[in-house]
């Protein structure tokens, strides 16, 4: 069988996508009908928008080949700084808000620096951030919730278009923004060459250390869409923000069909892949399941899809070979 | 000249630095040099974070990294306990269970990334989620809300609380400083030094680690020392695990799950290289327990949690620019020479 080249390329997408269609069909089916009322839908939406963001600022990085644990922690914090900024220090909103997408970024800058400077892979560097910013995290928030801030933030967070939350919209744009990023840009498509082949990026004369810079300073930028998506999504801000983070930002892009090893991007394939996830999660609080087995479905097709996508990728490359071998 | 050849050596300068440390955390607040409360667990804790750091140097060795170590150490507890509460093993039946069930879980792990040839540290973190979905999903199935496994066998709060205060021979009795769970740790020590110091397996090891293509063309058996690095690993996240489980009291899902950046932490300030290739097994004792000593010296000052890791955080991150540094000048030297 023989299928069309664009479906060969997206088979990924493809078949997330009718898992997906199937899946929300399932659960209406078995809900009566109930999950589609207006208010259960709008919570489906409305918690899909932070697993989109986090597995797009989770993709930047792993499309040069490193990965940063500190995802959770740089959300937290960020969040955290607006928080406090707008409940203690009665900045105005738009403000905080510029200040925490500023931090992120800066925090994720810091990374890309460092991991530069000390030529060390990105993942240790990472590990050490996290640490740290788990320390400031804390020091942030205490044992507190902070939830003093101004209510339009939270109103916001709930406002929707037909049923259609404002911030979903959001992550949307971003995942557009991010896409026209690496289709139409010279910096984007830098970005690949080094995830995809750093030795022939080099010689084709691309600067591998700017390239590994920006995506940790783009990754940044992302986490900090994703916290000021989380503040206006949550009643409050505590230090539990963030803790969960990491698992969903690597599924979300490597069950979309993103190589672990570098040099590719899938946006549509990780918008969708959260949303699979999330229906799993809608799932399992209503056939009231324990959460552990979400993290253990996910954590085994995560493993499976890296080792089917590996060994994909070790047949191509055999065919490849055959082509050249024969005359 | 002497002297300036023992002050190079990197195990020598931690040594000093933990001792002066102690020493000044102790001249600061007296309370630091209270046996019971902070010498005993600093060592207890010592001893397992030694052991859960050695499993990270034999996969460092080959220049690899183990993800999954806390999470094999979980695994591991959670045999043990299992076999305790269900099939009523006693502490030494229960342990070789648990130690090989880390074993086979290195095993596994070794397998797929010889098979699969993906980055060791992609196949550790992936194992590293499921692995956290099982061990919790077992707790909670088995026993519901509390979550644990709470059968104490025989002997086991021996392990947990005892010293060598206990330990007599021949009516001269050790020191109460030094705990029991010093023991197994210490035979871990001289185990793992002796492999790589003394035998074809460490050399072979070693040289699979500094360079893969070379240890090849060598005629070493690359695929076969990647499977042992990874096994050795496993069985000592094994052993980390359950002198965890035991000094904690009861086997849960939360066993092994602060352990990844303190692995870490051990060997590399101890000297271990990233890349692979060198170990520094003496170091990591020695690491473990300056890091230790910062953390412990920093709450008895009543410093919170945050700090803890903010301090922690960046010992790692200096701990690794300096490495970078030290290269950086070698290479200014060996230019200049040129």
């Amino acid at each position: 069988m023989k299928l069309p080249v664009f479906f060969r390329n997206r088979m990924t997408e493809f078949s997330l996508s009718v898992i997906f269609i199937i899946g929300f069909l399932a659960l209406v089916a078995t809900s009566n009908g109930v999950f589609l009322s207006r208010a259960s839908l709008q919570g489906f939406l409305t918690y899909l928008a932070v697993p989109i963001t986090i597995g797009l600022a989770q993709m930047v990085v792993l499309c040069i080949g490193q990965m940063n644990l500190a995802v959770g922690t740089m959300g937290g914090v960020s969040c955290a700084i607006m928080a406090v900024l707008m409940a203690d220090h009665n900045l105005p909103i738009w403000l905080a808000i510029f200040i925490g997408l500023f931090s992120a970024t800066a925090i994720g800058a810091i990374n890309g620096a460092l991991v530069v400077l000390t030529q060390l892979n990105g993942f240790i560097i990472t590990l050490g951030t996290y640490t740290i910013l788990l320390g400031f995290q804390y020091r942030l928030v205490k044992t507190f919730t902070i939830d003093k801030y101004p209510s339009s933030l939270p109103e916001f967070g709930k406002r929707n278009f037909v049923g259609f939350p404002y911030i979903l919209v959001i992550a949307l744009l971003t995942a557009i923004a991010l896409s026209l990023f690496f289709s139409r840009t010279i910096m984007g498509r830098r970005i690949l060459a080094t995830g995809g082949n750093p030795i022939a990026a080099r010689l084709s004369g691309v600067s591998n250390n700017k390239s590994i810079f920006i995506a940790h300073t783009l990754s940044g930028l992302l986490i900090g869409v994703a916290s000021v998506i989380t503040i206006s999504s949550l009643p409050g801000i505590n230090r539990s923000i963030g803790g969960d983070w990491l698992l969903a930002s690597f599924a979300a892009p490597i069950i979309g069909g993103v190589l672990m090893s570098g040099g590719t991007i899938a946006i549509y394939g990780t918008v969708i892949a959260a949303g699979v996830v999330r229906l799993v999660d809608i799932a399992r609080a209503q056939y009231s399941l324990d959460p552990s087995i979400v993290s253990l479905s996910v954590g085994v097709v995560t493993l499976s899809t890296v080792a089917l996508s590996e060994w994909r990728r070790r047949r191509t490359e055999r065919q490849n070979e055959g082509i050249k071998g024969s005359p | 000249m002497k002297l300036k050849k023992i002050l190079n050596d990197q195990r020598v300068v931690l040594t000093l630095l933990t001792i002066g440390l102690f020493i000044f955390f102790g001249l600061r607040n007296s309370a630091f040099f209270n046996v019971d409360f902070v010498i005993y667990p600093l060592l207890r804790d010592g001893a397992t974070l030694t052991v859960i750091g050695l499993a990270q140097l034999c996969v460092l060795s080959i220049g690899h990294l183990n993800l999954a170590v806390g999470r094999m150490a979980a695994v591991s507890a959670l045999v043990a306990g299992a076999s305790y509460q269900y099939w009523g093993l006693t502490l030494v039946q229960g342990a070789i269970l648990g130690v090989l069930a880390g074993a086979l879980l290195g095993a596994i792990t070794g397998w797929i990334i010889v098979k699969s040839q993906v980055n060791a540290f992609i196949v550790t973190l992936a194992m590293d989620f499921a692995l956290l979905g099982l061990v919790t999903f077992i707790y909670v199935t088995f026993t519901g809300a509390t979550a644990a496994f709470t059968t104490k066998p025989a002997g086991m709060d021996y392990w947990r609380s005892k010293s060598l205060k206990d330990f007599c021979v021949a009516g001269i009795c050790g020191p109460k400083s030094i705990p029991m769970m010093l023991l197994p740790a210490i035979i871990c020590l001289i185990l793992v030094s002796f492999m790589f110091s003394r035998t074809r397996l460490g050399r072979e090891l070693l040289s699979t680690g500094s360079n893969l293509r070379a240890a090849k063309l060598s005629g070493i058996p690359v695929e076969n020392r990647v499977m042992t690095a990874h096994i050795f690993s496993g069985t000592l996240a094994g052993i980390g695990g359950l002198m965890l489980a035991y000094a904690n009291g009861s086997f849960t899902a939360a066993i092994g799950s602060q352990v990844m950046l303190p692995s870490f932490l051990g060997p590399v300030l101890g000297g271990t290289l990233l890349a692979g290739g060198a170990v520094a097994v003496l170091g990591t004792f020695i690491g473990t327990m300056m890091t230790l000593v910062i953390r412990q010296g920093l709450s008895v000052q009543g410093i919170g949690l945050e700090t803890l890791n903010i301090a922690l955080g960046l010992v790692l991150l200096l701990a690794l620019s300096v490495g970078q540094i030290q290269k950086m000048f070698t290479s200014i030297k060996l230019r200049g020479k040129k």
